[in-house]
C-alpha cells in the first residue's frame, strides 16, 4: 500500500534538511562566480604563465569527480592543518568546483561581446577597471545567464554527493527515514518532488532575471 | 601644395611607419592637422587611412616617428622611446574624441548612460552633473527625446548621433572621425553629415576618413589622399578634386565618378 501519510509525517524534516542543499549549491554557485570570474581573467589576460595557471585549474577541477574532490578536501585539508567544519569544507569544495565550469561561460560570454566596445571605452581614457565593471562584466553575466542558472541547477542536483563528507542534505535525509520507516518508495518520492520544485523555482527566478536583462 | 593655417598643428605625424608584420602600413607619413578645421582622409580601401586616424590615438601603435597632439607626444615617452605610462596615455585620450564606424556604443545602457558614462567614471562629474552634460550633448545632436532609449531601439543614424554626442560630451579639443557614414543605410547618411557639418561651424578640430566625396569637398577645409601607406596629395577640396596632377589621384577619382554616375 502506497502512503501518503509517510510523505506529509516527513516532509517538514525534508524541508529542513533542504536548507543544507540551498546553502551549498547557491553559497558554491557564487562563490564559483567569484573565483570563476578570476579564473577567466587569467585565461585571457597576456601573461602565459597566467594562462597556463587558468587552463591547468580548469582541467583540475573539471577533470576530476566532484565526488573524489570532496573526498580529498576532507581528508587533506586537516593534514595540512586547517581544521574547518565540513560544511566549510563542502561549500569551498563544490564552488571551486563550480568556478572551472562558470570561468569558460564567461570567457564565452567575454569572447561574444564586440571588441569595439572595449575601443570606445578606451578613446575616451577609461581605466581598466571601469571598463570591466561598467562595460564588460554586466554584459557578460546577461549574455552568460542562462548558462548561470544551468550550472546552479547541476549543483542543487551535485549537491547529494556531500553526504560523503557527512552533511545531512535532502538525500542523506531520505537514506536516513527510508530506513527508519521501511517506506523508501514514497520518501525517494517525496525527495524528487522537492529536488523538482527547487529547480523549478530556479528556472522561473532565471527566466524573469532574463527579461529584467532585456535591452 | 599649400599651407591652410600658420597657428600650431592640433596634431602632426613626423615619419610615421607602421607595420602588420611585414605589410608596410604607414610609410613615412608626414602631416599636420590645421587647428578649428576639417581635414578629409580619402583613398583606396587598404590605403592606410584609418590606420593613421587610429595612430592619432593610439588605438594603433606606430613603429617609428613621432605623432604629437597639441605638441604633446602621444604612445610613448621620448620619440622612439619606452611606451608612456597607462595613465599618460589615458589622460590624453580624454581630449581626443573619436566616432567608430560600427558606433560602438555599449548595449546595455540607454543613450543618456552611454553619453554620461565617460562624464561621470572619466571626467570625474557627479552623476546628476554628468547628466546634465549629457543631455545637453545629445539635445545638440538632435536627440534629446531618445535620451531613454537603449542602442537597440535606435536607428543606425541615431546610433552614430549618440556616438558622436559621447565623444563631444567630453569637450575634446580634437575629433576623428573613422568612416563615420560606411555602415549607415544610404537615407541615414545625411543625418550624419548634417551633425558634423554642424560640429565643423562651430569651429571644431576634425580628421574624418570618408568615402563620402560630396562631404569632403563642400565641408573639408583640407583634404588629404593617400594609397598604400603614403600621403600622395594634400591641399583645398579644390586643389585635390579639380587640380589633381598626380595619376594615382586622377585614377581614384576617376573611378569614383564613374561608380557614381547616374548612368543606367
Amino acid at each position: 500500500m502506497f502512503s501518503f501519510q509517510t510523505i506529509f509525517d516527513n516532509l517538514p524534516v525534508l524541508i529542513g534538511a533542504a536548507r543544507y542543499t540551498l546553502l551549498i549549491s547557491v553559497l558554491g554557485c557564487a562563490q564559483g562566480l567569484l573565483v570563476g570570474a578570476v579564473v577567466c581573467a587569467g585565461a585571457l589576460s597576456r601573461r602565459v604563465w597566467l594562462r597556463r595557471a587558468a587552463a591547468l585549474y580548469v582541467s583540475f577541477f573539471r577533470g576530476v569527480p566532484l565526488l573524489i574532490q570532496l573526498l580529498v578536501a576532507f581528508y587533506l585539508l586537516p593534514v595540512i592543518g586547517i581544521n574547518v567544519p565540513a560544511l566549510v569544507a563542502a561549500v569551498l569544495t563544490v564552488g571551486l568546483c563550480a568556478a572551472a565550469y562558470l570561468s569558460e561561460v564567461l570567457r564565452g560570454a567575454l569572447n561574444a561581446i564586440p571588441r569595439g566596445q572595449a575601443e570606445a571605452a578606451a578613446a575616451i581614457g577609461m581605466a581598466p577597471r571601469d571598463l570591466w565593471l561598467r562595460i564588460l562584466l554586466p554584459q557578460a553575466l546577461k549574455i552568460g545567464l542562462p548558462a548561470i542558472i544551468n550550472e546552479l541547477i547541476l549543483l542543487v542536483k551535485a549537491s547529494s554527493l556531500v553526504t560523503v563528507v557527512g552533511i545531512v542534505e535532502i538525500t542523506r535525509m531520505s537514506q536516513s527515514i527510508a530506513s527508519a520507516t521501511y517506506r523508501p518508495l514514497e520518501i525517494y518520492l517525496a525527495a524528487a518532488f522537492l529536488y523538482l520544485a527547487i529547480n523549478l523555482v530556479i528556472a522561473q527566478a532565471g527566466r524573469l532575471l532574463e527579461r529584467r536583462l532585456a535591452y | 601644395m599649400t599651407t591652410l593655417s600658420s597657428s600650431p598643428a592640433a596634431a602632426s605625424m613626423r615619419k610615421v611607419n607602421k607595420y602588420y608584420g611585414t605589410f608596410h602600413a604607414l610609410r613615412d607619413v608626414d602631416l599636420d592637422i590645421p587647428p578649428g578645421k576639417v581635414t578629409c582622409l580619402i583613398g583606396p580601401s587598404g590605403s592606410g587611412k584609418s590606420t593613421l586616424l587610429r595612430c592619432l590615438n593610439f588605438l594603433e601603435d606606430y613603429d617609428s616617428g613621432e605623432v604629437r597632439i597639441d605638441d604633446q607626444l602621444i604612445g610613448y615617452e621620448t620619440p622612439g622611446g619606452r611606451r608612456m605610462s597607462a595613465r599618460r596615455l589615458r589622460e590624453m585620450r580624454r581630449d581626443i574624441g573619436m566616432v567608430f564606424q560600427q558606433f560602438n556604443l555599449w548595449p546595455h545602457m540607454t543613450a543618456l548612460q552611454n553619453v554620461a558614462e565617460g562624464l561621470e567614471r572619466v571626467r570625474g562629474f557627479s552623476r546628476p552633473e554628468a547628466e546634465v552634460r549629457a543631455r545637453e550633448a545629445l539635445a545638440k545632436v538632435g536627440l534629446a527625446d531618445k535620451e531613454a532609449n537603449h542602442p537597440s531601439r535606435l536607428s543606425g543614424g541615431q546610433q552614430q548621433r549618440v556616438a558622436i554626442a559621447r565623444a563631444i560630451a567630453m569637450q575634446p579639443r580634437i575629433m576623428l572621425f573613422d568612416e563615420p557614414t560606411s555602415a549607415l543605410d544610404p537615407e541615414l547618411v545625411g543625418e550624419v553629415l548634417g551633425v558634423m557639418k554642424q560640429l565643423a561651424s562651430e569651429g571644431m578640430t576634425m580628421v574624418v576618413v570618408t568615402h563620402e566625396m560630396g562631404f569632403a569637398a563642400h565641408v573639408a577645409d583640407r583634404v588629404v589622399f593617400m594609397e598604400r601607406g603614403e600621403i600622395v596629395a594634400v591641399g583645398s577640396p579644390r586643389e585635390v578634386f579639380h587640380d589633381a596632377a598626380d595619376p594615382r589621384l586622377q585614377s581614384f577619382l576617376q573611378g569614383y565618378r564613374e561608380r557614381n554616375s547616374l548612368e543606367f
